[in-house]
């Protein structure tokens, strides 16, 4: 009899004991999206977090890349934010705008915040107040891949830095060179084989229309009509239809990455600072790596990635902010990261970066950054902005009419933007 | 279905009026509450609202902006887009190759399965096996199936064709794209409709083919003047399903081609599910909605028509 009572006390406070303590653990959820190995990445790093504090429970939700917007507006509306939530640079200010999100100075380590570079603390900053709301151990750029062998084949200059890039003329004179060349399948690759609803046509694309001198909406105005139907824009669009019309660019069917496929089938890629790690592997010392060409008075590249913000709905937002600065600071991380051509957005990753550092392969990638990175629009009428201008590359790819296309996109974001009342306070006098 | 539709239209005796009591009454409405709630809730009701939210500019998720009533603005909106214009009509150009795809195969194979064959039973299986495959799963692998340049269809092709045929951009040339969506879709659903015509063929009394060999009718004779207008109300029916499942196309253009090439496989559906998810522009994807269920609603009406013009 005595020692049943025993028994069932010991038990007891042994229940009692593990239920406090997993009542003790607080729950933090990160949304956010990856290829396996950042996926796998993610998972070592909240496993080192939760044994540095015991306390804390990381949970993951998943959302693949192609619907993460729609299954953060799924999130929304079920009332159920995550704390941490990963997000695409650009659509930063549609979700500060909808009050989404909370300001991050004052929750992430002030050791992270001066460490940023100048492209990272723009990507993250709300242009209406000024503040930051994400950051991100990385930002990104694309640049012009060259086949060395091809390249020499043809006697084209090798741009040393971001400026004595190549010209529109120039540029179109070795695509065309190329095309004759032999074993040279197609000139370029785009990556059209990404897809046509991707953010991919945007981030590129978006750039040489930047170039040519004109935008996809007035930045100042906060409107379409007169800048993404401008000569400027229909006239560069015109000149890729030109591209891709000749048979230079690689279909879209025919996949991505033909620039490093056996037998280099594609001379050039435009492709984004994640292509090199592989391309490099199997080219080894025939790859080199240009600026992006100027194709008006002044260059322009892209910019932004994928960062970390905290919600507005966080219950623990202080405990959002030590896991970021954690993951941010995680020495197998950034390792991983470095060994995936990851693009540096803090100062001390970039100095861990030889690929970025002066001299390093892809030393004019990270050239870009301060010199032609153009930031894609900062408005909340963003995913409008770029469905729309997909739908209008693809329409101009396939033979369509620019200035129509461009036109029709233009009244769509105009429509969009007058729906929401102007998205006040953009578009106010300031 | 199709048994069930001709015996109810043609007994259409009327019951004798009976005096009705109350309990009866109550018993009726007691049957009948769980189907009117489920139906309101889930059908009717969210019609009237989308019919409601169709007039205003709400967006997918709230937002700052007040929501407000912007009456016919948006119906106006897309009637002025091309782009909607051009999903009304590849929605079309796709019911109107699918029908004879779709529903011949599926009628050539019923008839075929129809005989007393060996394995009858298996091979009736295997021929609805796509049908029960999830169109996620025959798209991924009908992607790789057109493949270009090098993927089987085009090798099968150029191999039989002894290099004549140059590879197909099966899905990335505007010409082509909505072709072989057609393909595909006819593949994977036919199967649903073999089995309507063989429930429909399994339907025709014997007697009348014995009558019919009495008389000296040749097989092809039988087939014209007993089987075809035996399967009148079959062919009907499946003629009504597979358009209104045509004008829904949608999962066959989102994994594969995302409305392009050019907008060549844009569709209403897919039309509406970008406007309301990416776009984030709830009330305009209402109005679509709306306008896709007064077209489909026009398709029943005419389904209505030739069921009582074919006195079934």
């Amino acid at each position: 009899m005595g020692k049943r009572l025993l028994w069932s006390l010991v038990l007891s406070s042994a229940l009692t004991a593990t239920w406090v303590q997993a009542a003790e653990k607080t729950a933090i959820q990160v949304m956010h999206q990856g290829d396996p190995g950042f996926v796998a990445a993610y998972g070592k790093v909240a496993e080192r977090f939760e044994a540095a504090n015991p306390d804390v429970d990381v949970q993951f939700i998943y959302a693949p890349h192609d619907a993460y917007n729609e299954k953060f507006s799924a999130a929304v509306m079920a009332k159920q934010l995550p704390d941490v939530m990963e997000l695409d640079a650009p659509f930063l200010a549609n979700y500060v705008w909808s009050g989404y999100l909370q300001p991050i100075k004052p929750l992430i380590d002030k050791d992270l915040l001066d460490d940023m570079t100048e492209s990272n603390i723009a990507q993250g900053t709300y242009p209406i107040d000024k503040d930051l709301y994400a950051i991100g151990l990385t930002d990104s750029s694309v640049v012009l891949y060259g086949n060395k062998k091809y390249l020499e084949a043809i006697g084209a200059r090798i741009p040393k830095s971001v400026d004595d890039a190549w010209t529109w003329e120039e540029f179109e004179t070795y695509l065309e060179k190329l095309s004759k060349l032999d074993g040279v399948k197609w000139p370029i690759d785009t990556f059209r084989g990404y897809g046509i609803k991707t953010e991919w046509i945007t981030y590129a694309y978006g750039p040489i229309l930047q170039s040519a001198g004109c935008d996809l909406i007035d930045r100042k105005a906060w409107k379409s009509g007169g800048t993404l139907d401008s000569d400027a824009c229909a006239d560069a669009l015109a000149m890729m239809q030109k591209w891709v019309k000749n048979g230079w660019v690689v279909p879209q069917s025919a996949g991505t990455n033909q620039f490093f496929a056996e037998g280099n089938p594609a001379a050039l890629a435009l492709g984004g600072h994640w292509v090199y790690a592989e391309a490099a592997a199997t080219m080894k010392d025939n790859i080199v790596v240009l600026p992006l060409p100027k194709f008006g008075a002044k260059g322009a590249s892209p910019d932004g990635t994928w960062i970390w913000a905290i919600t507005k709905t966080s219950a623990h937002p202080d405990i959002a902010g030590k896991f970021i600065s954690f993951l941010l600071k995680d020495k197998e991380f950034r390792s991983f990261v470095a060994s995936q051509s990851g693009y540096p957005g803090l100062k001390s990753f970039a100095a861990e970066s030889p690929l970025y550092a002066p001299g390093g392969p892809m030393a004019i990638a990270f050239e870009q950054a301060s010199k032609t990175a153009v930031a894609r629009p900062p408005h909340p009428a963003y995913p409008t902005i770029t469905s729309a201008f997909m739908q209008a590359v693809d329409e101009v790819f396939n033979g369509g009419d620019p200035k129509e296309a461009l036109t029709s996109a233009a009244n769509k974001i105009d429509q969009d933007i007058e729906d929401n009342d102007g998205y006040p306070p953009f578009g106010e006098e300031q | 279905m199709v048994m069930q539709q001709s015996t109810s239209s043609t007994s259409v005796r009327k019951a004798p009026v009976r005096r009705h009591d109350k309990g009866r009454a109550m018993q009726e409405a007691a049957m009948l509450a769980p189907a009117v709630v489920l139906l309101t809730l889930f059908l009717i009701l969210p019609f009237l609202l989308s019919f409601w939210t169709a007039m205003t500019n709400q967006p997918l998720v709230p937002r700052p902006t007040p929501v407000r009533f912007v009456w016919f603005n948006n119906f106006i909106r897309i009637f002025q887009d091309d782009l909607f214009w051009t999903a009304l009509w590849n929605v079309s150009r796709f019911t109107f190759w699918i029908i004879p795809a779709q529903c011949g195969l599926a009628f050539a194979t019923a008839l075929l399965l129809h005989q007393k064959l060996p394995f009858r039973n298996l091979l009736r299986g295997m021929f609805f096996l796509p049908a029960i495959t999830s169109m996620v799963v025959v798209c991924v692998i009908w992607g790789t199936l057109f493949q270009y340049p090098t993927g089987p269809f085009n090798q099968i092709l150029g191999f039989l064709s002894g290099g004549a045929i140059q590879p197909i951009d099966w899905l990335g040339d505007p010409q082509w794209a909505m072709f072989s969506l057609v393909l595909l879709s006819a593949w994977q659903a036919y199967g649903f409709q073999m089995i309507v015509y063989l429930a429909g063929l399994q339907g025709i009394p014997d007697e009348l083919y014995d009558a019919a060999k009495i008389d000296g009718a040749n097989a092809f004779r039988r087939f014209w003047h007993v089987t075809m207008p035996g399967l009148r109300p079959t062919h009907v029916f499946v003629l009504v399903i597979t358009t209104i499942q045509a004008f829904k196309l949608y999962t066959q253009v989102a994994i594969l081609t995302q409305g392009g090439p050019k907008s060549s496989t844009e569709t209403v559906v897919h039309y509406m599910v970008r406007a309301g998810f990416e776009e984030q522009k709830m009330g305009y994807a209402s109005a679509v909605s709306v306008i896709l269920f007064v077209i489909v609603l026009v398709i029943a009406l005419i389904q209505r028509q030739l069921l009582r013009r074919f006195d079934v």
